[in-house]
């Protein structure tokens, strides 16, 4: 009995993807698309920006299939996830962007509205000094904060050696505490 | 130095609780409806190039017999040699044939 789509792990609907499966790409967006707009919403803080970047990666791969190499990769979502780095910094080079969404959907209603305030304020201040970092600094950071990829993970994606990508986290977070240091 | 440890402890846990804009809902079918409209570059291997071109020209069996029938024919056809001087005989006696005959009229 043939597995179900849903049951196919990334590596069957690529090969699939790769013979010309719509279903296999279907199901393969509807998995990982959350995750992959995660990474690009922190590093554009645009959510038309961040959408565009996974759209226009998803369309690469489908696209070009043959982009994806079993041999050369060792996971779907590592490689990816480099893919959407390039582009985002792709995307920087070419546009300027606000400096940050609204902050209406940063905040948490279920809470107090003063505790709410000033973690919202707290957040705002965060996102500003995240984002004068360093473009290597910043997506460490946000890879290994949010998306709870291990350090090994994150230093595939960047093409870096553990020791370095550990060396860059601790460079943000220094730089961090210090600039945020009168609210720390 | 336990300020310093304080201090990480609220920076990591700022860093954990990061907030988020979340993507619009239909974003994934956004992407699966535009994929639908570009079409895919196929590359393919030498070997796969080869065998797509061999079945471009594939025919059904019958075909394959009749193509046959027809090579071998042809080759034996022209293969077997004419006999020239023969037909050359008969056309003189065609011709004297005819020439009695006006000579009758």
């Amino acid at each position: 009995m043939p597995t179900a789509w849903p049951e196919k792990d990334d590596n069957e609907l690529l090969s699939l993807i790769q013979n010309g499966s719509s279903q296999a790409f279907s199901t393969l967006v509807e998995r990982h698309t959350e995750r992959f707009y995660r990474l690009a919403y922190r590093y554009l803080q645009s959510r038309e920006a961040a959408e565009d970047v996974v759209q226009d990666a998803f369309i690469k791969l489908w696209e070009n299939p043959a982009l994806w190499q079993p041999e050369k990769n060792s996971k779907f979502t590592t490689w990816f996830y480099r893919i959407i780095v390039n582009l985002c910094l792709d995307f920087r080079k070419r546009k300027t962007l606000a400096p940050l969404d609204d902050g209406k959907q940063l905040i948490d209603e279920r809470e107090p509205m003063d505790e709410t305030m000033i973690r919202a304020q707290e957040q705002k201040m965060l996102e500003k000094e995240i984002a004068a970092l360093p473009e290597r600094q910043r997506i460490a950071l946000n890879l290994c904060f949010d998306e709870g990829l291990t350090n090994q993970e994150a230093a595939e994606i960047m093409g870096l050696n553990l020791k370095a990508l550990q060396s860059l986290i601790m460079r943000a977070k220094t730089t961090l505490k210090a600039r945020l240091k009168s609210i720390l | 130095m336990a300020i310093n440890d304080e201090r990480d402890e609220k920076l990591d846990l700022w860093l954990h609780r990061r907030g988020l804009t979340p993507a619009s809902s239909d974003l994934a079918q956004r992407i699966i409806l535009r994929a639908q409209q570009v079409p895919q570059i196929r590359t393919a291997s030498l070997w796969q190039s080869i065998r797509e071109l061999c079945a471009e020209f594939h025919l059904p069996k019958p075909a394959y017999v009749l193509a046959s029938a027809l090579t071998i024919g042809l080759v034996i056809g022209f293969s077997t040699p004419q006999d020239n001087d023969s037909s050359g005989k008969d056309v003189v006696a065609a011709q004297s044939f005819l020439a009695v005959d006006e000579a009758i009229l």
